[in-house]
């Protein structure tokens, strides 16, 4: 439930006044709930604008005739009417607590809106609900609760990897991440910075119509996070502390072959060649008990500890929250962790009753040392052992690690290995953040109704990021020890602020209520950077940047992004009655990163809402409490499309050599576009909220159409034009989706209650159109073709292996490497050979990275004292493309090898499983499985996880210093259901360098990223 | 005051310009702009030289070849080159090496346009500029000349492309190309420097004509070829080195010397703008302490793959007894971990020089040597019927050597005479594949040498046991494919 109870009750105090009334009475009372006060319930007499709000013991006092009736109402209360009796000077009202959370109020774009009166597709998470999940982000916190908002972790590095996508929603070159809002403030940085123990509520806004007061940002969708206030009139003191520890299960691991079996593939490998067998595999079975499963040495059980004081007040003039964290986690791969400490203080303070000023300060300091354990093979230190022999030894006799392992050439061991243990431990890769997010604002209310306010925001970012890497390790394969001792520093430091001035007015004439909202704002982000890399360290204790003998010309930088953005926004909600609802809205964005033609962008959306259960055709159904109609069209602007696109640009370090003197070099290496533009998307959406039996069963619904034009592209252009690609805005793409929420109340007795909230939601794309004369791009392992949904899998259709000779005779071949037991391609272009490359050979779409669906559900019981959560989430029907197995499954025995491997064709007569084809024939012939992108690399990826189950005891009637003490279990990412047998994690997308979501032209490649734990904890939670 | 911000200052605001980057809009104003630019133009010449031109040009011929390891993969792109066997596809095929020679010379094509289209709408002294317009003519010719060997008939782009419709262009025939580089080094040649007044290793006057004979030699315009060649030779400017060897960049101040033409320069250090072919030219498996003698390095490394550029039995045997660059061009290394039986591997040994740092060295890659520049004086004169004069000039490259003068008669003796010359004293340049195309003997040559490969493949690097691939030798095509890359984004090939 949601409960900005101070929010509501200052909207609320907005919206009417307190006045009296000639012939009336003076009626007061008490209003409770359950034998205690209802500080801040709405009292109202019905048809006028009369009404008052109880204080901290719920009196209150009101003028009322006899015959009028009061309405008593407070967010997550069912309202009351009570008629005025004449003579009656005292009534107590008791509110009984709402099944429904229609009446309390929601957070939308600059302000709040009760929630029945919504017309857009919103959705909220109390932060209380998260409390309890021991992980660092609020991204994690939220994976399976939102309908229609994939979450994905792409990887397990702490406080890195999550990807975060709202209906599907995609850009060629663009971002596709929401835009976060924090307390109003469009954040520049990063959102999993932020300590969600100080979050209050999150509110996700999904459709054009809720989004498009946030203009040229908004097409990837909003997230809204409001943090802590005090509640009116009391003061609390929070402790929530947990402690616990992660792991990496054995169960769901890729399974590689251990030393005796890969020491068996080896023997068979020179067997079937007819080579003789190297004297290191002539007698598999002495490995027998010497494996060295590297993979497992780089893991370890890791400890995390979270500490978070939350003190609110809100007394008298001032409302006061301070939240102060210490999150500690240390890494399942050795020599990772993540700490952040953070704070914040949030203050308001009434100056008087027509001025009111606040300020938010939130600093926070984040360090994140990670080894370099995502990436592709030689550079990601986990793929590098996954795939590194099992026959060569870990540690050495004295036990301490190896350096270095390498085997007789004639073994086939062409790459050498460092010990990867001492990679992880003895290379820095560190960051350290220092974030400063600041709000003020100052508001006035010279008359009813009528309010201005003016915000100033400001964040900082200070990032320093160092890498050194010691003459004595290496991430990489092949590079003898010593090596060169290499030191990288990074620093970034950012600021942004943003002003914003609004003006806002409500009013009621008789069944008539309308609000207006106009505003401006200018934001300004500008982001400084310094790079050095130095190398050829004399002493590795000393990686200074003077203790370097040489600076790295190429490594070393600075540079600048900025950009500006100047906005003018509107909007008008109009109700009747309260059933009959409309919005509109408009923005303008200028910004510095649309062409010099093309600068401002508008971005209008309207949406209606009718309010089914209130006509009278409905009220008097006795199963619907609840039915809601809304419909809504609007269009959104994405502007990430880089800060200087449009300009051509002069690079001058392409310099040459004239003798042995260098001279600097300049050529234009990009094309200018000036009418370079936002993407557009434009979204319908339609909705029902229904509900039922009192609210008991509730029930959205969502169907939703978008259509993104002028997506930001680098259309590759021949490179005859002497340049690769032009920025240009081209091409269409049409998504649409179906959004289903449910929450139940499945029981509800005063000792039990079981409250289910489950949804799930079905996201589509496809490509309607790329730029002129291009109807496909390629990635490299996928296509994006106009008629076909978005980055799609692309490569050969494997059919199997040619089984036999005649089977060899008889099929199409690729000439020169195909051979009997070889991977066997389909002839996709019917010509008779089997081809790779352009646009005209065999390859096809083999898979697809997107599900059919996706799901989640939370169940919350309480029974007496005690609680327990589970939440799960789910992917239907999604593939990924299994890429690490060029190399541990690369038929040379170069490396360390997938245990299906050893069910590979060795024979026409020992054909094996299918899935690998002969050895026999070396790189030519196992080249083609290996090097040419096909389906063998693509597998189901669907999954169902348990996220959490958490369980929970309260402890009342504790001492007097003590409100209430819970104690609670806590386990995340418990168990994972897959089919997926290429590593432990099947929501993983990377790109090669290790980073990111895998990009929009690329998701869904597992290159064996840094794996997901599972984490158990206990934890205590005590108010005072 | 936020009001007035919004009201007065938006579009100020809204203007933010990249600050750490020049953009077109502020370069292209001064005699220094210009002069940057057509450095930049130079730049592409590193990458080709370095990694592709030696794949395309000479172990695409009977000089060099691979030495296959059969352990090591996804080396088909020079593999198919070597081996004649790259698969056409409508006229187009992915080998990476074709794709990105093409790349690099579009580059130096469309930096030498960015230059010529501008230069003439700023003021600044006439020399200068003319000797700035020279070397942008020269290298947008030098860059045509390869692609026409290459591909014969190709998009012609001779002004700079500003948007995304003029990115592509039809192929332009052959003959156009040849009239269009005739065209931009006649127009080079008299406002180009001359050697004794250019900053050495630019282009010079005499580098244009170099390259100009080659061009005319290629279309067997001899007369041509004569008259525009004739005063490189009577102008004083060059002769033969001493000794074979020095003619090759091989140390600091032997750079750009008497005999170069022409040659692409690299600079050893940290500036970026080192070689390392020496290093790609090596067999393989070759370990740090094999390396370390041929490099001198204090670093060397091992190095895994496959080794390319290997001198084949054939070029090793085409040295007449008593050549002395024999020795000079090719050297001998043990590779203890090989997987023949037989360990040694002839090296690519003539620009061996010693430098400091593993995979980094500075030595200059010839592109017009004198001694070329008196082959084709012996060539022209020969095809015009002046054979005794043109073989005064063969025997000038042969002296040099320790030969004896040409003991061939006749037009056609001494015209076999010249081309077995050529492909011993450039040896590894680059030449041969050009000049087997040029001369029509593709069929003669390169089957034949197929055939003993498939032979013998052991003579050929194999290990024991390794066969050439079943396609090797099936496609003896006078040009390469279009790279199928560039295929894919142009409506024309």
């Amino acid at each position: 439930m949601i409960k900005i109870r101070f929010i509501g009750f200052l909207l609320l105090m907005l919206c009417m006044g307190v006045s009296s009334f000639g012939q009336s009475q003076s009626v007061r009372g008490v209003v409770s709930s359950e034998g205690e006060p209802v500080p801040g319930a709405l009292v109202l007499v019905k048809g006028t604008q009369r009404g008052t709000v109880t204080d901290i013991d719920g009196n209150y006092s009101i003028d009322a005739a006899p015959g009028e009736i009061l309405v008593v109402s407070f967010v997550g209360y069912t309202t009351k009417e009570v008629a005025v009796v004449g003579g009656q000077t005292e009534i107590n009202v008791t509110l009984d607590l709402s099944t429904s959370d229609l009446s309390e109020v929601v957070v939308v774009g600059y302000g709040s809106q009760i929630k029945k009166e919504v017309t857009g597709a919103i959705q909220s998470v109390s932060g209380k609900d998260l409390q309890d999940m021991p992980v660092s982000s609020v991204a994690q916190k939220l994976q399976g609760r939102l309908a229609g908002v994939q979450i994905n972790q792409t990887t397990g590095k702490p406080g890195q990897g999550m990807n975060v996508r709202i209906r599907g929603q995609l850009s060629v070159s663009g971002g596709s991440q929401p835009l976060y809002v924090v307390d109003g403030f469009p954040i520049s940085g990063d959102v999993n910075s932020i300590n969600p123990d100080e979050i209050q509520d999150i509110t996700v806004l999904k459709d054009a119509a809720s989004t498009s007061l946030y203009g040229s940002r908004a097409a990837n969708g909003v997230v809204m996070i409001t943090t802590k206030k005090g509640v009116k009139g009391q003061t609390n003191v929070n402790l929530n502390v947990f402690t616990g520890f992660q792991q990496v299960p054995e169960q769901g691991r890729l399974e590689m072959m251990n030393a005796e079996e890969f020491a068996q593939f080896k023997k068979e490998y020179y067997t079937d060649a007819g080579q003789p067998v190297p004297e290191a595999f002539q007698n598999p079975a002495e490995y027998r008990d010497k494996n060295n499963d590297w993979y497992d040495a780089m893991l370890q059980t890791a400890p995390i500890t979270s500490y978070n004081l939350t003190v609110t007040s809100n007394k008298e003039r001032v409302n006061t929250a301070v939240i102060a964290g210490i999150f500690d986690q240390k890494g399942v791969v050795v020599n990772s962790d993540y700490k952040r400490y953070s704070m914040r203080m949030n203050t308001d303070y009434a100056i008087s009753d027509k001025v009111n000023i606040g300020i938010n300060l939130a600093p926070n300091y984040v360090v994140d040392n990670t080894p370099r354990t995502d990436g592709t093979r030689g550079t990601g230190i986990l793929f590098n052992a996954l795939h590194t022999w099992p026959v060569m030894p870990i540690y050495d006799e004295s036990g301490e690690l190896t350096y270095f392992n390498r085997f007789p050439a004639n073994t086939g061991n062409i790459f050498a290995y460092p010990n990867w243990v001492r990679s992880a431990e003895e290379i820095t890769n560190e960051t350290k953040v220092f974030n400063i997010l600041g709000n003020t604002y100052a508001e006035w209310k010279p008359i009813k109704g009528l309010s201005f306010k003016t915000t100033f925001n400001t964040e900082i970012r200070n990032s320093n990021y160092f890498w050194f890497n010691p003459s004595t390790a290496t991430a990489n394969i092949n590079v003898a020890i010593p090596t060169v001792a290499v030191s990288i520093r990074d620093q970034e430091q950012e600021l942004t602020w943003l002003n914003e001035n609004t003006v806002t007015y409500g009013k009621t004439v008789g069944d008539h209520s309308f609000q207006l909202l106009a505003g401006f704002s200018n934001q300004q982000f500008r982001r400084d950077r310094t790079r050095i890399q130095a190398d050829t360290y004399a002493d590795d204790r000393l990686p200074t940047i003077q203790g370097a003998l040489n600076i790295n010309r190429g490594g070393t930088f600075s540079g600048v992004d900025e950009w500006t953005l100047t906005s003018i926004f509107s909007r008008a909600t109009y109700n009747y009655k309260g059933k009959y609802l409309l919005t509109g809205s408009i923005r303008s964005d200028g910004s510095s990163r649309f062409g010099s033609d093309n600068r401002w962008g508008v971005f209008p959306s309207v949406s209606a809402g009718w309010v089914l259960s209130d006509e009278e055709f409905l009220k008097t159904n006795s199963s619907i409490s609840f039915a809601k109609l809304r419909g809504s069209y609007g269009i959104t602007g994405n502007n990430n499309i880089g800060n200087y696109t449009q300009y051509a640009l002069v690079n001058n370090t392409i310099n040459v050599a004239f003798g042995n003197n260098v001279a600097p070099g300049a050529a234009v290496t990009s094309l200018n576009n000036s009418n370079l533009g936002w993407e557009t998307t434009a979204q319908f959406d339609l909705g029902l909220d229904l509900g039922l039996w009192d609210d008991r069963l509730s029930f959205v619904y969502d169907f939703y159409t978008k259509n993104t034009t002028n997506l930001l592209y680098a259309v590759q252009i021949p490179q005859e034009s002497g340049f690769t690609n032009f920025n240009d805005n081209i091409g269409e793409i049409k998504f649409w989706g179906h959004e289903f929420a449910v929450n139940a109340i499945a029981v509800n007795t005063s000792n039990f209650r079981w409250n289910v909230n489950a949804n799930i939601s079905f996201n589509r794309n496809e490509v309607i159109s790329l730029a002129d004369g291009i109807d496909r791009v390629y990635g490299t392992y996928h296509i994006t073709q106009v008629g076909q949904p978005f980055g799609q899998f692309y490569g050969m259709v494997k059919e199997g292996n040619y089984m036999n000779a005649e089977d060899l005779a008889n099929s199409p071949i690729i000439p020169g490497r195909s051979t009997v037991g070889s991977i066997k391609l389909k002839d996709v272009n019917g010509d008779g050979v089997i081809t790779y490359g352009g646009d005209n050979d065999d390859r096809a779409i083999i898979g697809n990275p997107f599900p059919d669906f996706v799901y989640g559900f939370v169940n919350n019981f309480t029974f007496k004292n005690w609680d327990a959560s589970i939440t799960a989430s789910g992917s239907q029907g999604n593939q990924l493309y299994m890429r690490h197995l060029y190399s541990t499954a690369n038929l040379d025995g170069v490396f360390n090898m997938v245990r299906k491997a050893i069910d590979r064709f060795r024979s026409p007569e020992d054909p094996g499983e299918g899935i690998f084809g002969t050895t026999v024939g070396g790189g030519n012939v196992t080249g083609v499985e290996r090097d040419w992108n096909n389906s063998n690399f693509v597998w189901d990826a669907s999954y169902f996880t348990i996220r959490n189950i958490t369980v929970g005891y309260t402890f009342r009637n504790l001492p007097k210093t003590i409100q209430s003490a819970r104690l609670y279990a806590s386990g995340q990412n418990m168990w994972v259901f897959t089919k997926y047998w290429g590593g432990s994690n099947p929501e993983v997308s990377m790109q090669n360098d290790g980073n990111g979501d895998g990009g929009n032209l690329s998701p869904g490649v597992d290159l064996s990223a840094y794996p997901v734990p599972r984490t158990i904890t206990f934890g205590a939670n005590i108010t005072f | 005051m936020a009001a007035s911000l919004f009201l007065t200052g938006c579009e100020d605001f809204l203007t933010v310009v990249p600050e750490t980057q020049l953009s077109s809009a502020t370069f292209f104003k001064t005699q220094t702009d210009f002069e940057q630019a057509v450095n930049a133009a130079y730049a592409p010449l590193r990458t080709i030289t370095n990694d592709r031109a030696w794949l395309l040009g000479e172990m695409h011929s009977d000089n060099t070849y691979y030495a296959r390891n059969p352990l090591f993969g996804a080396v088909d792109p020079q593999e198919d080159l070597a081996d004649f066997s790259i698969l056409v596809s409508n006229g187009t095929a992915p080998n990476t090496h074709i794709l990105n020679q093409w790349r690099q010379d579009y580059l130096i094509i469309a930096r030498a346009n960015q230059v010529l289209a501008l230069i003439d709408d700023v003021e600044f002294d006439a020399t200068a500029k003319g000797n700035i317009k020279g070397q942008a003519l020269f290298l947008r010719a030098y860059a045509y000349f390869e692609l026409a060997r290459y591909f014969g008939s190709v998009p012609l782009h001779l002004t700079p492309v500003a948007v995304r419709s003029e990115s592509a262009l039809p192929l332009s025939p052959e003959a156009d190309v040849y009239a269009q580089i005739i065209s931009d080094l006649t127009a080079a040649i008299p406002i180009l420097l001359d050697k004794s007044a250019q900053q050495p290793g630019r282009a010079t006057s005499g580098s244009a004509r170099t390259l100009l004979a080659n061009v005319y030699i290629n279309q067997k315009k001899w007369s041509e070829a004569e008259q525009v060649l004739s005063p490189v030779v009577t102008g004083g400017k060059y002769m033969l080195m001493p000794t074979y060897d020095l003619a090759f960049s091989e140390n600091a101040t032997n750079k750009n010397n008497v005999e170069s033409v022409f040659e692409v320069q690299f600079l050893e250090g940290a500036a970026g703008l080192q070689g390392n072919f020496m290093y790609q030219f090596m067999p393989r498996p070759i370990s740090a302490t094999e390396l370390q003698p041929i490099m001198g390095t204090s670093n060397p490394q091992n190095i895994d793959g496959e080794g390319n550029n290997i001198p084949t039995p054939d070029i090793i045997a085409a040295y007449e007894p008593g050549d002395l660059r024999k020795d000079v061009s090719i050297g001998n290394v043990f590779l203890s971990g090989s997987a023949r039986s037989n360990k040694n591997y002839p090296y690519i040994k003539k620009f061996q020089s010693n430098h400091s740092q593993h995979n980094n060295h500075g030595i200059n890659w010839p592109v017009y040597r004198y001694a070329e520049v008196l082959l084709f004086m012996a060539e022209v004169l020969n095809e015009q019927g002046k054979t005794t004069e043109a073989a005064t000039y063969l025997n000038q490259v042969r002296s040099r050597a320790g030969l004896a003068a040409t003991t061939a008669t006749g037009q056609a003796g001494l015209r076999e005479a010249i081309f077995k010359e050529r492909r011993v004293e450039l040896a590894f340049e680059n030449k041969r594949w050009f000049d087997i195309q040029r001369t029509g003997r593709i069929d003669e040559i390169i089957i034949p040498y197929g055939q003993r490969i498939v032979a013998n493949p052991v003579a050929y690097y194999y290990p024991e046991g390794a066969v050439p691939r079943p396609n090797v030798f099936t496609n003896l095509s006078k040009f390469y494919p279009y790279p199928a890359d560039e295929s894919n984004l142009s409506p024309y090939f």
